[in-house]
């Protein structure tokens, strides 16, 4: 097999080694900060939103210091193939789910660990289309983003190449690309091959999807070699080879190696500010032990709960009233049916074929689109949507759950819009660190509704079209988006284009909670669009003062 | 229909299982001794021991699947799985009037305890607690259907994560070595037949 390699780079690489080492923990050589030393830029948390722009301020010299909550794990020797033993990969702090459609948090949304979230995404990574931006535009409801499509582009590009995006050479949808993506596709597993089958019957264009999973073995600088995918399926169990591009093995190598540390086990309580309001530093609790952090800049990048949730309780960048408000999360209905093939929906990666021709459907009586993936699923996640859903127990449910092996989904993942009745607060109950427990209200509006409504059908016509029996739906919600959201104005908005808060001039959020609407597209990989983007937007304005 | 245990640990024992993941369920597999709880009172526990015997009935077993020990150990060590339905209390608390709840209930329809109904009196009961109707004090403050919803979803996992349950659904995607290729439709690896192979000695 050819060895492929980051197009980018303008020396060879080296030449890969016989067997590629497996990801490791925590460098040896890692550069340590004294306790009292303050750091140019302290990020908290080390996902999707932190991880990016912590690499990038690292490579421009700066001193950088990165506090992570969760542990620094070694995939191989800690990640099993064994859903119940991955538990710990989620953030299990509770919270409380209120509203007519309760968020599911734990293994649905939101991860602890060096690397976030990432440890245990299904790195779905198409991207969002320009018209995604402009809702409001176009359609006269939701939210438009402060920013265009060609903000984002360059930095789509760039973190196709650097993560070693598997895809189509040529992507059916959205705006013509400068390049391909670097890797060839992964394989269809007998999801994607049975929704293939259908959708071409249908007249319904399909592709094999981008994933941030490696098909070939990669190599990048400041990383090192990474091996291809072993097609174990476990991607939402956290992946324990290094091929799925998660932060702990791509972002948060290449900041160490240019002299960035991490603070694993650091929970951050406390952002302290001087009399003009700006941050100083931060409190963190790391093995019991109380802690500060002298800091220049902040950047917050704790994820759609923790984030606004530290901002409440520490009364921070409020003036709007809006942070905790527009919490948006994707519909992500999934439709099962059963097949009289064996598709063994553990194997190859869950989601490897993706439909966005109802994109903008031509029949919608709603606002905004969605898009399609095939669904693969492990055992135990699939056992619990069985009986929450369908409430099967007893021996019907041991009837039906023999027939696993022959089981397909397929879901969607659909625009939300923002909503006066969707928000976060605290709450009055403490957990065991004696802070409040965040409380999330969430209903689906009429928009979610319909929308949803419009992919049952057609994914129960797609399912119909290749024999699936038994087919059901189970409606769910994915991804926590919005709650300090971005925008022109500091009056119903968080922070700029820049990702700078409006209150607080040394303050910066990069994550999910700064989407102004939800995207019909998984969100991963324009929150690392948008934290290379604020990376590289507050550099720009160091050097302008420095000038 | 035969103990996969065997079958199961000759798998476990060879290159086709990664160390973490053997580690994991070697230990799962291994034969526990009895449990005292920890977080339930006794009479509590034993209800709670007869509703998952219904929900995962195990007639065929001579050692059936323990569920309700890692039930009451979490509670014990005061973990959570990230979130809770906040109509609800803390999972402990409703664990606690839910079971008691299904006493109420089980009065109401039989003037008898859940313990002492037959198998089809006690599904009975469970059904009703599962369609959010049930009789009894408790259930005006606590969401019987949400309730009823967590506790399954809890016990399913602790079934369906165990080898033994996993084998009977024709499952082995724990043997992760070496990587898979054959992962279209109707395309098995020779391990995923391996198992086939031992359960029909």
């Amino acid at each position: 097999m050819l060895s492929s390699h980051n197009p980018l780079l303008t020396t060879a690489p080296p030449a890969p080694p016989a067997s590629i080492p497996l990801p490791a923990p925590m460098p040896p050589k890692m550069k340590r900060f004294g306790p009292d030393e303050e750091v140019d830029c302290l990020v908290i948390g080390t996902g999707a939103g932190g991880a990016p722009l912590l690499a990038r301020l690292a490579q421009a010299g700066l001193k950088v210091l990165a506090l992570e909550a969760g542990p620094w794990y070694h995939p191989e020797k800690d990640f099993a193939t064994d859903e119940h033993a991955q538990n710990f990969l989620f953030w299990n702090d509770e919270r409380l789910s209120a509203g007519r459609d309760p968020l599911a948090f734990g293994k649905n949304n939101s991860g602890t660990g060096v690397g976030g979230s990432t440890l245990h995404y299904t790195a779905y990574t198409p991207r969002a289309q320009p018209d995604d931006l402009r809702l409001f535009a176009d359609h006269g409801q939701g939210v438009d983003w402060p920013l265009e499509h060609a903000d984002l582009e360059p930095y789509y590009d760039e973190l196709e190449h650097f993560l070693g995006i598997s895809g189509p050479a040529s992507y059916p949808w959205g705006p013509a690309r400068k390049r391909s993506y670097p890797l060839a596709p992964l394989p269809l597993n007998g999801a994607a091959q049975l929704m293939e089958r259908a959708c071409a019957k249908l007249g319904i264009r399909t592709s094999p999807a981008a994933n941030a999973a490696l098909s070939a073995r990669y190599y990048q600088e400041g990383v090192g070699w990474r091996a291809a995918c072993t097609n174990r399926g476990f991607c939402q169990a956290g992946c324990s080879t290094g091929a799925k591009a998660s932060m702990d093995v791509t972002f948060i190598p290449l900041a160490v190696h240019h002299g960035a540390e991490i603070r694993p086990d650091s929970f951050v309580t406390e952002i302290e500010r001087d009399a003009q309001g700006r941050v100083t530093s931060v409190v963190y609790t790391q093995n019991g032990e109380q802690k500060r952090q002298r800091c220049r800049h902040l950047f917050l990048c704790a994820g759609a709960i923790e984030t606004p949730r530290l901002l409440l309780l520490n009364n921070l960048a409020l003036s709007s009233g809006q942070v905790g408000r527009n919490l948006m999360a994707h519909t992500g209905l999934q439709i099962w049916g059963t097949f009289d093939e064996e598709v063994r929906p553990n194997k190859g990666i869950p989601g490897a074929l993706i439909s966005e021709d109802t994109h903008r459907p031509k029949d919608a009586d709603f606002v905004g689109g969605y898009l399609l993936q095939s669904i693969g699923v492990m055992p135990v996640t699939f056992a619990g949507e069985v009986v929450r859903q369908r409430g099967l127990w007893g021996q019907a449910l041991r009837d039906y759950m023999r027939d696993y092996n022959h089981v397909a989904g397929i879901n969607i993942l659909g625009e939300c819009l923002p909503h006066a009745d969707n928000y976060l607060e605290l709450s009055t109950e403490n957990d065991a660190r004696g802070l409040p427990k965040p409380r999330t209200y969430f209903t689906n509006q009429a928009n979610e509704i319909r929308l949803t409504a419009h992919a049952d059908k057609l994914m129960r016509r797609i399912w119909a079209a290749v024999g699936a029996h038994d087919i059901w739906a189970f409606p769910r919600s994915a991804h926590v988006i919005g709650t300090a959201r971005m925008g022109r104005s500091s009056q119903d908005s968080v922070v700029n284009a820049d990702g700078r808060a409006h209150d607080v001039p040394n303050l910066y959020i990069a994550d999910n909670s700064t989407f102004p609407s939800a995207l019909s597209v998984n969100p991963a990989l324009t929150i690392m669009a948008l934290s290379l983007r604020t990376a590289d937007r507050f550099l720009a304005g160091q050097q302008r003062r420095d000038a | 229909m035969t103990d996969p245990t065997a079958a199961i640990q000759a798998l476990l024992a060879t290159d086709h299982v990664s160390e973490a993941t053997r580690a994991v369920l070697t230990a799962r597999l291994t034969p526990a001794p009895p449990y005292q709880p920890r977080y339930l009172t006794p009479p509590a526990y034993a209800q709670l021991l007869a509703v998952a015997n219904r929900l995962f009935p195990q007639p065929e077993r001579e050692s059936p699947i323990p569920l309700a020990p890692a039930l009451d150990q979490r509670l014990a060590e005061n973990c959570g799985d990230g979130w809770r339905y906040d109509v609800l209390p803390s999972d402990g608390e409703a664990l606690r009037q839910g079971l008691a709840g299904i006493d109420e209930c089980a009065q109401a329809q039989h003037q008898r305890t859940f313990l002492t109904l037959t198998a089809a009196e006690q599904d009975a009961v469970l059904r009703a607690v599962q369609a959010g109707r049930p009789a009894g004090a408790t259930w005006q403050t606590l969401s019987a259907a949400r309730f009823f919803e967590d506790l399954l979803a809890e016990l399913t996992e602790l079934y369906y994560c165990h080898p033994r349950a996993q084998a009977e659904i024709g499952y082995v995607g724990f043997a992760d070595r070496p990587d898979w290729t054959k992962i279209g439709l109707g395309e098995r690896e020779d391990r995923e037949s391996i198992m086939d192979e031992w359960m029909s000695k």
